[in-house]
């Protein structure tokens, strides 16, 4: 089941609402979101849902067992279930994710044949392992108290806003709301204005984008001019953006409308000077998570300062998906990440902001190039494009008529990756008459923008959200 | 080593990372109180404070100091 869908918006989310309200005990409130959070699962996965269950009941075990160790002091012990839980996970998403890439490259190499295993990706497996290795390492390194309640340390994995595309929510972030949290009447009408305004993005504005970036990249690359092929790849740009940061903006509203407070995964990223703030900007989540439990890890010795950074963006790439060109597009952003560190904070100040402006666009935008071709020849045949080579005309009608016919939509998403809402709250907030200007005003845009995107879903055939393939 | 005076061989090398000779080191100081102390500088001034001290932070340090005092505390205990 996916958010932006008329059965999860009038059917699914209004009832699990309901029932939620309707409970009288947190613990009854509890069990009502893990119900249907397995639903929501089993719904698109009705045969993984036992994976996920299974998982979460061994690594809840394997949370007791360490936690006893460190009760005990047997540090040696605890270190042992935590490797065995690394091995258990990693092998987990190893097998499932990552093993007919590896069987393909081994074929490669003379001498070998084996059959290519072509399992289907569980969907939110990447997620919700995250998740879960976050709560492990956390509780080795003694941050964070076990977790006693399996129903409690389900919830904290199946809970539906965040299961299956993120934001990886850290088991520090809301174990204490797990156990006792209130929604207020201002929180849950903050939940459902960040709901809609996700829901906007996603279906008014990056299931539109879509259709333009299929009308340039779907066809004949051969075909494509220099700025056709700039444009194409600008709006892949802006509806991943949409469509991953909508959903996060979903994710956040129904954790405020269920009394859960989920970090940010977006903070405007277009609006980065460099490439370094670029990532402070965009999945947050994730950046955060390797910056944690992977950055700092002592197998470089004394180059770990710049080992540990390739690790980070080699491991990014590949978690994005199981192909070389998602592994090329993480180096490809460490390497300038790399360069930004080499040249230092100071220096780069000092570079007028209009040269750091372009030289951040340009290579976030190739960047979005090589995520999109996971075919290695298509990308290079979009290099040749983005420059020029085999004889690519500048421009030509296709590209002028694109433009007319979607001026409209291009705009509003070039607006829209601006903090527009954070400025009229900003404005808002200046004097008690504006703050009811600005209420009535947020309460008009949230019923249109939902009746738009209902309207627009009626007629919707395919609406996926981009990272639930990862 | 104690951690004072940890502590006071820990501020010029946070006036070079930070680029700012005002800094004035405190226990309590976290990166709230320090200009442009985000992940990028947290990387750059934990392998700073790692090769003036000829030490590694252990990883769950890294990302579990909550002031300047916790990390005047490890370089006292582990400088060499």
């Amino acid at each position: 089941m996916v958010f932006s869908s008329l059965i999860f918006l009038y059917l699914f989310l209004p009832v699990c609402l309901l029932c939620y309200g309707l409970s009288s005990s947190l613990a009854w409130k509890n069990t009502i979101l893990v119900i249907f959070s397995l639903i929501f699962y089993a719904w698109g996965e009705p045969i993984y849902i036992f994976l996920l269950l299974g998982s979460v009941i061994i690594n809840y075990l394997f949370g007791l067992a360490m936690g006893k160790c460190k009760d005990q002091k047997q540090e040696k012990g605890a270190k042992a279930f935590m490797i065995l839980a690394l091995l258990f996970n990693l092998g987990l998403l190893g097998i499932f994710k990552y093993s007919g890439f590896l069987v393909e490259n081994l074929n490669l190499l003379p001498f070998i044949s084996l059959p290519v295993p072509s399992l289907r990706l569980p969907i939110g497996i990447s997620f919700y392992t995250f998740q879960i290795l976050s709560y492990l390492i956390d509780l080795y390194w003694d941050k964070v108290e076990r977790q006693r309640n399996l129903g409690h340390f389900l919830l904290y994995i199946s809970m539906f806003p965040q299961l299956v595309a993120g934001p990886i929510v850290r088991y520090s972030t809301i174990a204490a709301e797990i156990g006792s949290r209130k929604v207020t009447m201002t929180e849950f009408s903050s939940g459902i204005s960040r709901f809609v305004l996700g829901l906007a993005k996603k279906v008014i504005l990056s299931n539109h984008l879509s259709v333009i970036v299929a009308d340039f990249f779907g066809g004949d690359l051969s075909q494509l001019t220099v700025l056709g092929t700039w444009y194409a790849v600008a709006v892949y740009a802006m509806q991943v953006y949409f469509d991953f940061s909508g959903y996060s903006d979903m994710a956040i509203g129904m954790g405020l409308m269920f009394g859960f407070h989920f970090d940010e995964n977006f903070r405007h990223p277009f609006l980065c000077k460099d490439i370094s703030e670029f990532w402070q900007r965009w999945h947050i989540s994730l950046g955060t998570f390797f910056r944690d439990y992977l950055l700092y890890m002592p197998i470089f010795g004394k180059r770990r300062k710049y080992g540990g950074l390739f690790l980070v963006w080699f491991c990014t790439g590949l978690w994005h998906g199981a192909s070389w060109n998602f592994i090329l597009w993480g180096l490809y952003f460490g390497i300038f990440i790399f360069i930004e560190q080499c040249i230092g904070k100071k220096k780069m100040r000092k570079i007028p902001l209009l040269f750091r402006h372009l030289y951040s666009k340009l290579v976030i935008l190739i960047g979005f190039g090589i995520f999109y071709f996971e075919s290695l020849s298509k990308l290079l045949i979009f290099f040749r494009r983005l420059i020029g080579l085999d004889g690519a005309a500048l421009t030509d009608q296709y590209l002028l008529l694109s433009i007319r016919n979607h001026i409209w939509l291009l705009l509003a998403a070039v607006i829209c990756c601006f903090p527009i809402a954070e400025w009229f709250k900003k404005l808002g907030n200046r004097s008690v008459g504006s703050a009811y200007v600005f209420n009535a005003l947020q309460t008009v845009c949230n019923v249109v923008l939902l009746a738009v995107s209902s309207i627009l879903l009626v007629d919707a055939t395919n609406n996926p959200f981009l990272y639930f393939r990862f | 080593m104690t951690k004072t005076e940890a502590l006071k061989m820990l501020n010029p090398i946070f006036c070079e990372v930070f680029d700012d000779d005002s800094i004035v080191l405190t226990e309590e100081t976290t990166a709230a109180d320090i200009d442009g102390w985000d992940s990028v500088e947290h990387f750059n001034l934990i392998s700073a404070v790692e090769a003036a001290f000829s030490m590694q932070f252990q990883m769950r340090e890294v990302s579990g100091m909550k002031n300047v005092g916790e990390m005047a505390e490890i370089v006292a205990q582990r400088a060499k």
